[in-house]
């Protein structure tokens, strides 16, 4: 459940710019001057509900933090360390998370859909009820996540590990899953139309 | 805008609020249970439920309805009028919703119900069990099937992309995600 309460992006104030500006700053990532700056004092900032559309924060140490419900739609977190992080009801649609460690991150009811997470950790993650849909994650690693009714339909996951993952309920509609890892997986998941050639079960 | 997910327990449907920050009104988007956490929210927040929206009339998304008006002076606004066994007010496409300073649209998309209905608000759409997170609602028919797709694509796909999906279950969307990826329409 989102402990969001307030909910206002305001528009960037550079002239035609129709994006929304970011949380602590007046305008949007593309028109922001002072990046570093502004990335400095990002940790200072209540983030819980922040607009963090489309920022770079690639590599960061961001491990622990709290972005409940934030948006991050099309952020580039490329291998940054998101472990331990709270992203409960995170939009993190479209986002580049290549590499990225989310082990034991919380990722329940978080938006994942149409994301790059090639080579990421998900490892004891908690992705109950998370969207997947379309998410590419070719070799990801999810071994012993909880991925209770989360929804990668359309998912390319081709080469992931699901090594002792919980996959009750899990929405693999037409998902991709050649030469995926579900040894030890436990539940029982929707596999409908999916591309299972190679599984390891 | 004030925004609040709820998940109840009723086959884990969810609750939305919406509320203005001004006027201090709130909206309730589906209610299948009268959780405590959601008085609660209101009482905190300081603000007055007045209105509920039912995208649709199971039981899943109104089993709320009498708890809540038995304490809260609110607007009923659904496809039908009488919804949940409570009289409210019949709603249709394009009929406008204002919640304080907040002016809502409905949509209709039928087919998982016959009178499903959707609510755009700003930035979002409730879209109940016409849409989830790479599914659709479950219809009686092929034809109503068909019916569904067709009014999602209208009414929801023509939406801007980044409008978040906010469903009657699972996980929310965006109008991007769910036009490119929903495996229903790819």
């Amino acid at each position: 459940m989102s402990n969001s309460t307030h909910y206002a992006p305001v528009h960037c104030k550079a002239t035609d710019c129709g994006a929304f500006a970011l949380t602590g700053a007046d305008t949007c990532w593309a028109h922001l001057a002072d990046r570093e700056g502004w990335c400095a004092k990002l940790g200072d900032l209540d983030l819980n509900a922040a607009w963090l559309a489309g920022i770079d924060l690639s590599g960061r140490n961001l491990s622990g933090w709290d972005l409940r419900s934030a948006r991050l739609s099309g952020a580039c977190l490329k291998d940054a360390d998101l472990a331990g992080a709270d992203l409960r009801d995170t939009f993190l649609d479209g986002a580049d998370l290549r590499g990225t460690n989310f082990t034991s991150a919380n990722l329940e009811f978080a938006i994942l859909g149409g994301a790059d997470a090639s080579g990421a950790r998900f490892i004891d993650a908690n992705l109950q009820r998370a969207n997947l849909v379309g998410l590419r994650a070719h070799n990801a690693d999810f071994t012993g996540a909880d991925l209770y009714y989360a929804r990668p339909g359309n998912a390319d996951l081709e080469g992931a590990h699901f090594h002792n993952a919980k996959i009750q309920r899990t929405i693999f509609r037409r998902a991709n899953l050649k030469d995926a890892d579900l040894t030890g997986a436990e539940g029982s998941a929707n596999f409908e139309n999916a591309n299972l050639e190679g599984v390891a079960r | 805008m004030i925004f609040r997910h709820f998940l109840v327990d009723v086959n884990e449907s969810n609750t939305f609020l919406i509320g203005c920050e001004e006027t201090r009104e709130a909206m309730l988007v589906d209610l299948g249970e009268w959780d405590p956490a959601i008085p609660a929210f209101l009482e905190v927040q300081k603000l007055r439920l007045a209105a509920i929206f039912i995208t649709h009339d199971h039981y899943d998304h109104t089993d709320g309805l009498r708890a809540a008006l038995e304490h809260h002076e609110a607007e009923v606004y659904s496809g039908k009028g009488c919804v949940g066994g409570q009289q409210g007010t019949r709603v249709t496409q394009d009929d406008s919703i204002a919640i304080g300073a907040l002016r809502c649209r409905v949509a209709l998309t039928p087919g998982h119900t016959p009178e499903g209905i959707s609510l755009v608000a700003p930035g979002m759409v409730f879209t109940g069990d016409a849409l989830f997170a790479g599914s659709v609602g479950g219809t009686s028919s092929p034809d109503n099937a068909k019916r569904q797709l067709s009014y999602i694509r209208d009414q929801i796909f023509t939406l801007p992309g980044d409008y978040e999906i906010h469903p009657g279950h699972g996980p929310s969307s965006t109008v991007a995600v769910e036009r490119e990826k929903n495996p229903f329409f790819n």
